[in-house]
């Protein structure tokens, strides 16, 4: 119990000096797991208010359309038979156990408050049905003269019981708002009647008359039957025995209807995982650099461990403790941004039971996120942690940490190149670990700003429309600046730890007769090739991704601007740090013991 | 030079006077110069007196100290052996100028600081000398170690004559 | 102050130095109201207790730091008011110096160390490296030209730093505290380079509290609190002298 006490003691007093590094830690894991929220918490948005809904209105398992047979010898199918006798004749078939319609669904145009939309009129009974009774929220069901609106319509119309509407220029007056899972709700509305607007409209619901009434010569009217089947887990095999896919809609699913209802949703979610992974590995490298960074004061605090009769083992653990402490807050922080975002992102979706108000965190995804996070400090500290407790207490006491590495090649090379280069390069060379992961970071952002760029333009291409396409398209662009911010916090840390790493070198170089304008140059120059390489790779890791999900390429402009525009804004970002670098004093550096 | 050292020197085998001086002016270099030709034999005569060299005349070589072969007695070898484990170490004069400076600062004959500079500057002469003599021997010889150890010895000494400046200077400073 | 110099050849020379932390009741005076000229050739030294402003007294005067009064001069042009670029320059052509901590490049072997100022100062990689050979020969180090710092004894740095120190045929040396680390063996081999250097006319500044390297000076100064306190001219003493202290009668 003591040495957990100890260890506890030691990691936290640790964390409390150097308060600027375990903020920069906790920011570096919390992109990783605010996404990782996101994502999570969307993937249970759709389906289980769906289910909610599927029980309160009793809802379908499978939804048939037919069309009527058409007697006019110039239709392009010639006399058409139609579909309305197949139909009624689903409702023997084998594993029907209910059924209710079918009902007559037609176009209207819809005008209130002086905007005028596409809908589709359902013609029902106003005595409830077997199968599919929408569930009203406010109001009464149908009446002659009267409209029940689907409820997420009804919100994107603001349109409320009592209010006067115009349908296919008649007059009539909203009488109630209800729910269904017939369908997707609005604006995922499935095409029912026989000539679909890109845009369909939304569902209302009337009487048989007044359907009747509503329909147009120029539009035959469509039925729609509903099904309930004995295992409502067979309903796609049912749909593709009996109804004609051939002709649309045909015939849906109930797990149908629950994809249209989660579309849009499913998009983002995907985005947003596939957003983690990346921010998750670009994490990894932050936290690395950040390790690697102290692993010089690491190692010497390790050894005096060591040297007062700790074992390796206790100081190792006392690092992966301090470490583990910041994942876990940053566990903490992301799970509650992502809560706190969520609704940001999900529509306002009155269309379900329970709407989509409040995302649900399960413990789940607590454990899923923390594990990731957890995962993420490991792996980055674990290679340090066991080299410091292996590493002899006398070494570790002396603070040879890691002596610089010598790339033979290289300073001959470097000889022939202008000042500021020689220094970069050579300076660069010390530590070839942080040349990978600052290459790593930068992969990863490039193949994920590539990827967006692709996916910017599948967006426009998926059967979305345009208030999800836009969705989309914010989540994408949160996801790049996440991305963006957490490479250049990289760039920034990265070169702020090489000039430091670096200060003897360049106060000697200052002392032989390098300006600072070099030495700044130099210092900004190190990240350069490691910028350059992780760019050019990061286009088909990029490419990469995308082909994996089956979105399309981005255009080749884009690409090709991509790699001098990350070089350019790595160099811009390291001027400062680099400068700041350059200016220490040269002889407090150099000082020797006695004045 | 005590006796002990030209004792040491026949320790290993009898040898003829001028090869005894001969060993002793390798051994000290530049320094061996000053040491007096004649201040050997008359050492070695004090020994054969006390009985602890013995000296004899070679064959066919006219009667002179240097030409004599010298040996040790018993007593003579039971004398080296003594010498050898003995770890006294040459006292430096320290006391003698210690109380140079009190006396001059009590009786206000003089500035100690000055007697002190005036000593360091001396020591510093010395101390070049001591290390151009270090430099003009070649590095594996014998006599570079001697003249290493005098020139430590005398930047020992200049330390010290740093600290009593030091002391003298602030015990006037204070009112 | 010394009268013999002959300001028309000095190399170096400084009126009213002076560097001061600090303010009110905590200001110290590192460097306090120094005059000092160096002519051509001469070797100097600089003795003094801890904490007496030598050290501070050598940065000012090599440009790598800045005073807070008073003049330097540094062959014809003057330097305290120089900004960085044109203090940079002045340290790849004018000056060179050798540290206590040697201050070599860990990753860089002997002759890649030594050639670093030339290639500082745009010399071309051959040039520099043939220069930087040629030191190392001069220095008796020419068979550890491949070496890192890390295989070589503590003399052996400090004389590739004096080589280093020479890359750019430079006006002054300035040596701070070149023997504190050094065992006295390798203060001996560093004393016969300086000598060497003496010799072929190198003007040298020594910082030291090492009675040995200061006994070999032309000028021998000494400082206290920041200010000169004593000026030397050693003038020899003969071995005879010596005897005495070899606890023998000569």
């Amino acid at each position: 119990m003591g040495r957990v006490l100890l260890v506890a003691r030691l990691a936290v007093r640790d964390l409390r000096r150097r308060p600027g590094e375990a903020a920069l830690l906790l920011l570096a894991i919390v992109g990783t797991t605010a996404t990782l929220t996101l994502g999570l918490v969307l993937r249970g948005l759709t389906s289980d208010p769906y289910q909610s809904t599927r029980e309160a209105t009793a809802g379908p398992d499978v939804v048939a359309v037919g069309w009527p047979p058409s007697a006019d010898p110039h239709a392009p199918g010639g006399r058409d038979p139609g579909t309305l006798a197949r139909l009624e004749a689903l409702t023997d078939a084998a594993g029907v156990v209910g059924h209710s319609g079918p009902f007559p669904v037609t176009a209207a145009v819809i005008e209130v408050r002086g905007r005028r939309v596409d809908a589709q009129a359902m013609g029902r009974d106003t005595v409830p049905a077997a199968v599919d009774q929408p569930e009203l929220t406010r109001g009464g069901w149908v009446e002659n003269g009267g409209v029940v609106f689907e409820a997420a319509f009804a919100e994107a119309l603001g349109v409320d019981v009592g209010d006067a509407i115009t349908v296919n220029g008649g007059s009539f007056r909203v009488v109630g708002v209800a729910v269904t899972a017939a369908l997707a709700p609005y604006p995922q509305q499935t095409c029912l009647t026989s000539f679909c607007p890109s845009d369909p409209g939304g569902l209302v619901w009337v009487t048989r008359a007044d359907a009747q009434r509503l329909a147009t010569d120029d539009e035959p009217v469509m039925s729609v039957l509903n099904l309930k089947l004995d295992d409502p887990a067979a309903a796609r095999r049912f749909v593709d025995t009996h109804l004609d896919r051939r002709f649309e809609p045909g015939g849906m699913s109930w797990q149908d209807i629950l994809d249209h209802a989660d579309r849009r949703l499913r998009h983002q979610r995907r985005a947003l995982l596939i957003g983690s992974w990346l921010l998750a590995v670009l994490a990894v490298a932050s936290v690395a650099v950040l390790v690697g960074g102290r692993m010089a004061d690491q190692t010497r605090r390790v050894g005096l461990l060591k040297a007062v009769g700790g074992t390796p083992s206790l100081a190792a653990a006392v690092l992966l403790v301090e470490y583990a402490v910041v994942a876990l807050l940053a566990a903490m922080a992301g799970v509650a941004t992502g809560s706190l975002t969520a609704p940001l992102v999900t529509d306002p979706g009155a269309g379900l039971v329970g709407g989509m108000g409040v995302p649900a965190i399960t413990a789940s995804t607590i454990g899923l996120v923390t594990a990731t996070a957890l995962g993420v400090t490991v792996a980055a500290t674990l290679v340090p942690a066991i080299r410091a407790s292996r590493t002899s207490t006398v070494l570790a006491l002396v603070d040879s940490a890691r002596p610089p590495r010598r790339t033979p090649w290289l300073i001959t090379l470097s000889a022939r190149l202008p000042v500021p280069l020689l220094l970069g390069l050579r300076i660069a060379a010390r530590r070839p670990r942080r040349i990978v992961l600052n290459t790593l970071s930068i992969f990863v952002t490039v193949s994920g700003i590539v990827a967006v760029l692709g996916a910017h333009i599948n967006a426009g291409q998926l059967d979305l429309d345009r208030p999800g396409i836009e969705r989309l398209n914010q989540v994408l662009l949160v996801i790049t600046i996440t991305l963006v911010a957490l490479a250049a916090v990289n760039a920034i840390f990265i070169t702020w730890a090489t000039a430091l790493d670096a200060r003897h070198s360049t106060a000697l170089a200052r002392a032989l007769g390098a300006t600072p304008h070099e030495i700044s140059a130099g210092l900004s120059t190190a990240q350069v090739p490691s910028a350059l390489v992780g760019a050019i790779l990061g286009i088909p890791g990029g490419l990469g991704l995308l082909a994996a999900v089956g979105a399309p390429n981005p255009p080749l402009w884009q690409l090709l601007v991509v790699v001098p525009g990350t070089v350019l804004t790595m160099a811009a970002l390291t001027t400062i740090p680099a400068r700041q670098g350059a200016r220490r004093p040269v002889a407090e550096t150099l000082q020797s013991e006695l004045i | 030079m005590r006796q002990e050292v030209v004792l040491a020197m026949l320790a290993k085998e009898p040898s003829y006077g001028y090869e005894l001086r001969a060993r002793l002016r390798e051994a000290l270099g530049p320094l061996g110069d000053a040491l007096n030709a004649g201040q050997v034999y008359v050492t070695l005569t004090r020994l054969e007196k006390a009985g602890l060299v013995t000296s004899t005349r070679a064959e066919g070589l006219p009667d002179r100290p240097d030409r004599r072969v010298y040996g040790l007695t018993p007593d003579g070898q039971q004398r080296v052996t003594r010498w050898l484990g003995e770890v006294s170490w040459p006292k430096p004069d320290l006391t003698e100028f210690h109380l140079k400076l009190i006396a001059a600062a009590a009786a206000g004959l003089a500035d100690p600081l000055s007697i002190v500079d005036t000593q360091r500057r001396e020591l510093l002469r010395r101390l070049r000398d001591a290390q151009r003599a270090a430099m003009a021997v070649p590095d594996g010889a014998d006599a570079a170690l001697l003249l290493e150890g005098i020139v430590l010895r005398l930047q020992a000494d200049v330390r010290w004559l740093e600290a009593c400046e030091k002391q003298w200077t602030d015990r006037r400073s204070r009112p | 102050m010394s009268d013999i110099a002959d300001t028309s050849t000095s190399v170096l020379r400084t009126r009213g130095l002076c560097k001061r932390y600090g303010q009110g009741e905590s200001l110290v005076r590192a460097v306090d109201d120094v005059d000092l000229d160096v002519a051509a050739g001469e070797t100097v030294a600089v003795m003094g207790p801890s904490g007496c402003g030598k050290s501070t007294l050598l940065h000012l005067l090599g440009g790598l730091d800045r005073p807070s009064d008073g003049e330097v001069w540094l062959g014809e042009r003057r330097i305290d008011q120089s900004g960085e670029k044109a203090l940079a320059r002045m340290r790849r052509t004018a000056v060179g110096f050798v540290f206590q901590a040697f201050h070599l490049m860990d990753e860089l072997t002997a002759v890649e160390n030594v050639e670093l100022p030339a290639l500082l100062a745009r010399r071309s990689p051959r040039a520099a490296r043939h220069r930087a050979t040629e030191l190392l020969e001069q220095v008796g180090l020419a068979d550890r030209a491949g070496f890192l710092p890390a295989a070589l004894s503590g003399g052996q740095r400090q004389r590739v730093a004096v080589a280093r120190a020479l890359s750019n045929d430079p006006l002054v040396v300035f040596a701070d505290e070149p023997t504190g680390n050094l065992d006295s063996a390798a203060t001996l081999e560093v004393l016969r380079l300086f000598e060497s250097l003496h010799e072929a006319g190198q003007t040298l500044v020594v910082v030291t509290h090492d009675s040995r390297i200061a006994a070999t000076a032309d000028r021998l100064i000494s400082m206290r609190d920041g200010a000169f306190v004593d000026e030397t001219r050693l003038t020899g003493g003969t071995l005879r002298q010596l005897g005495s202290l070899a606890g023998f009668e000569g």
